[in-house]
């Protein structure tokens, strides 16, 4: 434990090393990282300029939905960016044999050796975002709901990193030309507003298959004091540790079926 | 203008892009899920919404359907990387490269995309049209006759997202870091194109600001017209004003490339 986390701190550094050498880039990838941020959320204010709400869910709820799931997918995001390109990067390139070679856990070294600072911002939006609704919504923030908050938003990138991870893990025993990656990415938007908008199958798919409302909505339906979604909420943790251990296996499994290119 | 063998050129760079996809035909597969996918998000909404009221703006609940469905139809059509190539090929130095063949690059890349457009058309576009069509319920053009001035104009706007990624694309010349910017442009031309939302729902300032910019014709302009909502003479003004803007975004594009590789620097490569 002790050796990881000191890895852990020299694979940041390191990180930061290179990132801060350049430094009007970094501020030109914060910025333009936050500007896609807001306008993804445009949608929102243009369909609220014209309905006053959404199934029952005011503006500022849906607005403190979308705020909520900025907080665990840009926690996720900062070390997401080697899940993508893992299957070019290390199978096809080859990178992934001198991991091997290397006496530390894989799925450690490949997860941490790139991050994406600039995410960070989607976290303090989603802050910022929430702290509005909640002044405007009248809702109270305790020591104690933070602190449940927080650990809710854990297990939140747990869940999007077990759910990519497995799909990671395909390009053990796939080319990566099968691109199964932006449709499971595309369900993320699905979990920006209330689930009972949509059909049963969407429901289960989303709680139960590709468990995206475990990370996002039903955190938030606790937090917006609805009441109904409670049962779900205390399930968050249960589902993050399981989906998390499933997904770890699969990447077992995968590490032992690797054949390597030879490059 | 162009001699023969120029525009034998082209359409070689457009076999190309065409042949270059095909390698990665399986990911069709997963795109017409992905589409499908995107659809259905923006159908549970509306559902939600149009069930307190019959109309907002103009649009029934069944116009707003068939609007997203035929909107993700025809994105599937235009939609390209030119960006995201332009890109990596200045990161990896291999635009050098582009700077040796002695064509014009814009109409190179633009070449390559119709290419890839085409592949896309028969590999995408219509079997998400299929799946869509029998998965929610689509209308039909209101107007058969109006069907070629629709098609004329996806083709338009398949020209402003390829130039306007161009422009873009180029930027990545003088920015080192150009992947956000790209993430940016994207959700920019989700917004403003009228892809998610009819540009006739943002509020008024907005609509006249939109006035000046080329991205309602990527997906309102073609999308009013399939559905009837534009006139003969709004559809030609239409089909006119894409023209006017694939001229000017031609011309921007063009000059934006020629000083930009003036500050390119490739080392070694």
């Amino acid at each position: 434990m002790r050796k990881h986390l000191t890895l852990l701190s020299d694979y940041f550094t390191q990180y930061l090393k290179v990132r801060l050498s350049y430094k009007g880039d970094l501020v030109i990838a914060v910025l333009t990282s936050f500007l896609a941020t807001v306008l993804a959320l445009a949608f929102v204010l243009v369909l609220f300029s014209k309905i006053p709400t959404l199934q029952g869910w005011s503006f500022e709820e849906v607005l403190f939905l979308y705020g909520f799931s900025l907080l665990p997918l840009g926690l996720f995001n900062v070390v997401s960016l080697n899940l993508y390109d893992f299957g070019n990067l290390y199978i096809m390139e080859g990178k992934f044999d001198r991991i091997l070679l290397r006496p530390v856990n894989s799925l450690f070294q490949v997860i941490f050796e790139e991050f994406r600072l600039e995410s960070l911002q989607e976290v303090a939006t989603g802050i910022a975002i929430v702290a509005y609704c909640s002044v405007k919504l009248n809702l109270s923030w305790r020591v104690q709901d933070l602190v449940l908050a927080s650990s809710v938003v854990l297990c939140g990138s747990l869940i999007y990193l077990a759910v990519f991870l497995s799909l990671t893990s395909v390009s053990f025993w796939l080319e990566d030309r099968v691109g199964l990656v932006p449709p499971v990415f595309n369900l993320l938007t699905f979990g920006r507003y209330p689930i009972s908008i949509y059909n049963g199958f969407v429901q289960f798919l989303l709680s139960w298959i590709i468990p995206f409302a475990f990370a996002s909505f039903y955190p938030s339906a606790r937090f917006l004091r609805r009441r109904d979604f409670d049962l779900y909420f205390y399930l968050i943790p249960v589902v993050a540790g399981l989906f998390f251990t499933l997904s770890t296996l699969v990447w077992r499994q995968g590490v032992r079926n690797y054949q390597s290119t030879g490059s | 203008m162009f001699r023969v063998s120029e525009v034998l050129t082209y359409l070689e760079f457009a076999r190309v892009g065409f042949v270059n996809i095909l390698a990665y035909r399986l990911r069709y597969y997963t795109g017409v899920l992905t589409y499908s996918i995107n659809v259905a998000v923006y159908y549970f909404i509306w559902k939600a919404i149009y069930a307190h009221s019959s109309e907002i703006e103009g649009f029934d609940l069944s116009d707003m359907i068939t609007y997203v469905a035929m909107g993700w139809v025809v994105r599937s059509f235009y939609f390209n990387n030119i960006d995201h190539d332009l890109a990596v090929q200045v990161m990896e130095g291999k635009i050098a490269m582009d700077l040796i063949k002695p064509v014009n690059a814009q109409l190179m890349y633009v070449s390559e995309a119709m290419g890839e457009s085409c592949f896309r058309l028969f590999m995408l576009s219509l079997p998400t049209l299929v799946v869509l069509s029998l998965v929610f319920p689509l209308k039909g053009p209101a107007d058969w006759r109006l069907l070629p001035a629709f098609f004329a104009s996806v083709v338009l706007a398949f020209f402003l997202v390829a130039l306007v990624n161009f422009l873009v694309g180029t930027c990545a010349i003088r920015l080192k870091s150009v992947l956000g910017l790209l993430r940016a442009k994207h959700f920019l031309i989700e917004i403003l194109s009228g892809l998610l939302i009819p540009i006739s729902f943002f509020p008024g300032w907005a609509q006249r600001l939109m006035d000046f910019l080329p991205f309602q014709f990527i997906a309102y302009g073609p999308l009013l017209i399939y559905l009837g909502k534009r006139d003969a003479a709004g559809v030609a003004r239409t089909l006119a004003l894409q023209l006017l803007w694939v001229g000017i975004l031609f011309l921007l594009g063009h000059l934006w490339w020629r000083s930009s590789i003036r500050k390119l620097a490739v080392h070694g490569g």
